[in-house]
């Protein structure tokens, strides 16, 4: 093993890229990732079978929510199977499984009740599942949780609004409450520094110093629920701690004997107390997060910027003799665990939006809260770590501050990407700072922003802002401007309000004006759900265990869902962004500026699929008028979309009191959505997937650079929750600074966030024809990572055909 | 073909551009722009970029992108469109009046070279100038052979110069010294000069002229500027990537005193853009990629010397 010791820092002096430290010298995590990859996903129902118990029997129907919720995680915490499944350094797992989904009873959960037989057999991402099991999720638990998830719960207190019907229309829009609230990073930075203790006490102090006012009681019960979830968190560990004595007791192999004891001591001293080593704050990060996992989804729950909160521990450490290797294999096991549960997905939406794993999002590097440098060895130990395990979760996320980061630094990451075809993302300090600061978000907390999910920038453990509350199928806009408020899909019923007829409308500025219409409408309707949504779980699901971990909610005596947490915005993503541009830029060329053609032919044929209408659908698609090139008109009209769409959501108010903001980042949805829309202006056809994230639409930026200067060039402070711009690189066997450098000049004219696959299309479609031979494969499909054969067929289609340049030449790759 | 005769007094006024490469890795140091120049005195079996060697506006056939739409054939003045020819065109009958180009709704007929004024082609090059800051890079002038066109060469490079941006060039090294000297070495930085055979004969044979001006032009340049010349050779199999013509090459680099040079690997694949103008892959030329292993062999010939790689 390599052991190279170091008092201070390594950065000055050694290889930035630990080389020496593999795989094969780090045999634990060599056998890890094996495990890991070698167990199919078992649905666990420890989660939903506690809570309906906990609900069925031991609720007291006079609490307050949030003191019902406390209650229930205490309950939780204290009664979870304490698990020490394999030798990873860290004690405890989310669910009783080697890799499990954790069933959320009160989320969607309930969507794989149609398919509990045949789960485990379909040939996408089967789930294991017994007998006992299927029957007691259908006599047990999910006929309890039947109208008490919080989708019905809105609908029955709402009167099954319209915009719920919407949503159930699929092709308009998504409020993803109904499966998860958790696009957050938690603080941290209290559990290392402080311990969970030392919150308790606080808790307690201020419920003391409490009067009597109606307000005053609320407060208290928040406290209480605070104090009583946290205490079920220290049961949990300390649980944990008498079964790694236990198991130390029946061990012969002295090595492990060793590890165990010394694992039970570190699980009976943290999180209670504040750690005081580097293995000590790495097992109370997870064991909150596993506490975490259990109140909330772990769909983009994100850790945040580990290699600072960590880093006092660490070099605390390697000043006492820690090894860079024993580092790696430390941080390593965190990595791990952090994929020891996938989400779950129901057949349906597998097929439309499958393959994701839970965004669970770590961020690297960047500036400090001081405006400095804050990359520092534990970020090229977390780097090594990544490049050595290639797993999807954690979706490592890269700042880089182009006046203020290394110059090695970014090429360190360059390299990571090359390495490992996939991650990390690259992140612009600049940009994302200026972007919060436009939010309302002060420059010290701004310069402390983690990822969340995908790409969205959020204060670390000081934002509660579901960034991904909304999904907006912006094509769907224009569907209903082009038919008077119909869509294709639904035929003549009216759905949105009735606007002018195409063949009415004598400049493109008045279209602009029908389009607005419908964008103002359909967002209205999207909020209203969410913020819908947001007051069911505000009466059914307050986080308590979320809360204390959030910077504001302890000084306000709030849980996070009333508007706890110091800042509190909504994040609505929009997909088909260049798609939309290109649909208006076609009809603002042909139809207005040149009069090729007129709107109502031009509607005719893509009601036609552009069947019969193959020159016009030519003389649309080669036009270079397109987002993504050296196009003023595609500019001009990107700006006034991104900037119309910023502005409609920011007149919004969430439930919290906080803003809504926009982001154009799209995981799968753009294949989804597309699978069900027709055939556009664009040229698009029939069922075609859109365009990922802020991306072009393959073939329409032959030149990289104009692509990035497009992008670089739309505002950033109206892309608030982030953007995924998506690039392919044909791998090549040299790892070129101009590969650096071309993400440099794209963060110096300001774009926000870049990410690239490097895989040899060969490489693509041999796994689509031999999956099993790529078990490990994976790729960066809008924000985060994914197994390439965990995805649909249509998105392996759609990043197979993704705008691909050469690292070498620099060229477009065309097939 | 333009035919300047032995000792060519040159310099075409007006060039015709044929492509403007940005994010170009391969040119020179750094992130670049390459301008390509339409017109060539040399025709080189091998050439990458065939269309780049006659100076008149041609037609390109892409077959690819061809709808069968027959709109060619109805425009066409002299019959040259026809929709029964795989090509399209009949070369014997094209005027390259560029009507079809006109009507072709997928792009598959393209005209190739358009005349750029500097300032339009100045205002081109300089979008990405932020690329060319943070990589060194800059500005790459290619061809065909920018020599051709010294007026217009110089008053580009000279624009690019007041604008700070890295200028080079690449070339033939087929031109007449003094009008290179007073106009173009002045504002360019980098020169990338091309070294194909020694044996005069066989540049004949393979390029249409004879080499002994190129090497005279090669010497004087290493005696003014020799940190900011890279002599480059293609390396094409069984003509230039003889162990004959490379010793030949080295001992002339060695008796020049020139510290680095460039080996440019054979790479067939780029050779189908003959067809799209009406012409025909040389059967001499083969159509494998190179074997590592012969390309090591010429590279040992240049091992006393830096090898430079873009």
């Amino acid at each position: 093993m390599a052991s190279t010791t170091i008092s201070a820092s390594f950065t000055s002096c050694q290889d930035l890229s630990l080389r020496e430290i593999t795989l094969d010298s780090l045999p634990r995590l060599k056998r890890l990732r094996d495990l890991h990859f070698g167990t199919k996903p078992e649905i666990c129902l420890e989660l939903p079978r506690l809570m309906t118990y906990y609900m069925k029997n031991s609720g007291n129907k006079e609490d307050s929510p949030e003191l019902r919720a406390g209650k229930m995680y205490k309950y939780i915490l204290e009664n979870k199977k304490p698990v020490i499944i394999d030798d990873n350094l860290l004690a405890g797992t989310t669910t009783t499984k080697q890799v499990g989904v954790v069933l959320y009873p009160h989320l969607l959960a309930q969507s794989i009740w149609p398919e509990l037989e045949t789960v485990s057999r379909r040939k996408k991402n089967p789930f294991g599942i017994t007998r006992e099991e299927i029957d007691e999720l259908n006599f047990e638990i999910f006929p309890y949780w039947m109208n008490r998830t919080i989708q019905e719960v809105a609908r029955k207190e709402n009167g099954n609004p319209f915009c719920q019907r919407l949503m159930e229309r699929v092709v308009f829009f998504i409020a993803t409450k109904v499966y998860c609230i958790s696009h957050t990073v938690p603080n941290y930075a209290a559990v290392v520094e402080r311990g969970l203790l030392d919150i308790i006490n606080e808790a307690k102090e201020k419920e003391l110093s409490l009067g009597n006012s109606s307000d005053d009681k609320e407060k208290r019960d928040f406290y209480q629920a605070v104090q009583l979830s946290l205490n079920g968190i220290l049961s949990y560990a300390a649980n944990l701690s008498r079964l790694a004595a236990s198991m130390a007791q029946k061990e012969n192999d002295p090595v492990r004997k060793e590890e165990l004891l010394r694992m039970s001591e570190v699980c009976s001293k943290v999180p209670a107390q504040k750690p005081t080593t580097f293995s000590e704050a790495l097992n109370a990060v997870w064991i909150c997060r596993v506490a975490l996992l259990q109140e909330n989804s772990s769909i983009a729950m994100s850790p945040g910027r580990l290699d600072q909160v960590l880093y006092p521990l660490y070099r605390r450490d390697m000043e006492r003799g820690m090894s860079l290797s024993d580092a790696v294999e430390l941080v390593g096991c965190l990595w791990l665990k952090i994929c020891d549960q996938v989400p779950l997905a129901p057949e349906v939406s597998e097929e439309l939006f499958g393959g994701s794993g839970c965004n669970q999002a770590i961020t690297l590097g960047g500036i400090d809260m001081e405006g400095k440098d804050a990359v520092n060895d534990l970020t090229y130990v977390m780097l090594r770590a990544t490049e050595l395990l290639k797993v999807r979760d954690p979706n490592v996320n890269a700042r880089y501050h182009p006046e203020v980061n290394q110059k090695e630094y970014l090429h360190r990451l360059c390299e990571v990407n090359i390495n490992t075809g996939a991650t990390p993302c690259f992140h612009n300090d600049r940009s994302a700072i200026e972007a919060l600061q436009g939010q309302g978000v002060s420059l010290e907390h701004a310069r402390d922003y983690s990822s969340v999910g995908c790409v969205e920038p959020t204060s670390s453990g000081r934002t509660f802002g579901h960034t991904g509350c909304i999904l907006m199928n912006l094509p769907s806009a224009l569907e209903l401007a082009f038919f008077q408020g119909k869509h294709r899909l639904t035929e003549d019923e009216p759905i949105g309000p009735e606007t002018k007829a195409p063949k009415d409308i004598t400049s493109f500025e008045e279209f602009k004006e029908v389009l607005a219409t419908q964008l103002a409408w359909l967002i209205d309707q999207a909020v209203t759900l969410n913020n819908n949504f947001g007051r069911a779980y505000q009466k059914i699901h307050p986080s308590p265990m979320q809360s204390a971990l959030m910077e504001g909610c302890m000084q306000k005596g709030k849980d996070v869902i009333q508007g706890g947490a110091l800042y509190n915005s909504s994040g609505a993503a929009m997909i088909g962004i260049a798609e939309v541009v290109d649909c208006m830029t076609a009809i603002e060329e042909f139809v207005f500026k040149k009069e090729a053609v007129s709107f109502s032919e031009l509607l005719e044929a893509i009601n036609k699929n552009w069947e019969g209408y193959e020159k016009l659908q030519a003389m649309v698609k080669t036009s270079t008028e397109k987002f993504g090139a050296d196009s003023e008109m595609a500019k001009k009209n990107a700006d006034w979309l991104i900037g119309f769409l910023h502005n409609t959501f920011q007149g919004k108010e969430n439930y919290r009191g906080g803003k809504y903001t926009v982001g154009y980042w799209t995981m799968t949805n753009h294949a989804g959505f597309g699978v069900l829309s027709g055939a556009l202006p664009s040229g698009r056809k029939k069922g075609e997937p859109f365009p990922s994230g802020i991306t072009p639409v393959s073939g329409s930026a032959p030149v990289l650079t104009a692509c990035l200067s497009f992008v670089a060039h739309l505002d950033h402070t109206h892309i608030a929750d982030g953007h995924a711009l998506n690039l392919k690189y044909t791998p090549s066997t040299t790892t070129s600074p101009k590969f650096a450098h071309t993400i440099e000049a794209f963060f110096k004219m300001g774009g926000l966030q870049v990410q690239f696959n490097i895989i040899d299309r060969k490489t693509f479609e041999d796994a689509r024809k031999h999956p099993e031979k790529y078990p490990d494969l994976f790729v960066r499909v809008s924000g985060y990572s994914a197994y390439f054969k965990d995805l649909n067929p249509q998105m392996q289609q759609e990043i197979i055909t993704r705008a691909e340049y050469h690292l070498d030449t620099g060229k477009e790759v065309r097939y | 073909m333009v035919s300047l005769g032995k000792e060519p007094s040159f310099s075409q006024p007006q060039p015709l551009i044929f492509d403007i490469k940005r994010h170009a890795l391969q040119d020179g140091p750094g992130i670049r722009t390459t301008v390509f120049f339409k017109g060539c005195q040399l025709h080189c079996m091998w050439c990458q970029n065939p269309e780049s060697i006659d100076p008149a506006p041609e037609i390109g056939f892409y077959p690819k992108s061809c709808m069968k739409s027959g709109e060619c054939v109805t425009v066409c003045k002299t019959g040259a469109c026809q929709t029964e020819n795989p090509w399209r065109i009949d070369r014997e009958k094209c005027d390259r009046c560029a009507d079809c180009v006109e009507v072709c709704p997928g792009r598959g007929l393209r005209q190739i070279g358009r005349f750029c004024p500097v300032e339009e082609l100045v205002s081109i090059l300089l979008r990405d100038r932020v690329f060319y800051e943070v990589s060194g890079g800059g500005v790459t002038l290619s061809g065909g052979e920018p020599t051709l066109y010294m007026d217009y060469a110089s008053s580009l490079l000279k624009a690019l110069k007041k604008q700070r941006i890295h200028t080079a060039i690449e070339t033939n090294g087929f031109f007449n010294w003094s009008e290179f000297e007073e106009k173009l070495l002045p504002w360019v930085e980098l020169i990338m000069f091309d070294v194909k055979l020694m044996d005069s004969k066989m540049h004949l044979k393979y390029t249409g002229q004879k080499n002994h001006i190129i090497l005279e032009n090669l010497a004087k340049l290493i005696r003014q500027r020799p940190d900011d010349v890279i002599p480059r050779t293609p390396l094409i199999p069984d003509i230039t990537a003889t162990t004959e013509n490379l010793k030949a090459i080295s001992e002339l680099y060695q008796s020049l005193g020139i510290k680095r040079c460039a080996l440019l690997p054979y790479n067939p694949t780029g050779f189908s853009k003959v067809e799209n103008i009406g012409k025909k892959v040389s059967p001499v030329l083969s159509k494998h990629m190179m074997k590592p292993e012969e390309e090591r062999k010429c590279r040992e010939i240049f091992s006393w010397v830096e090898l430079v790689e873009f």
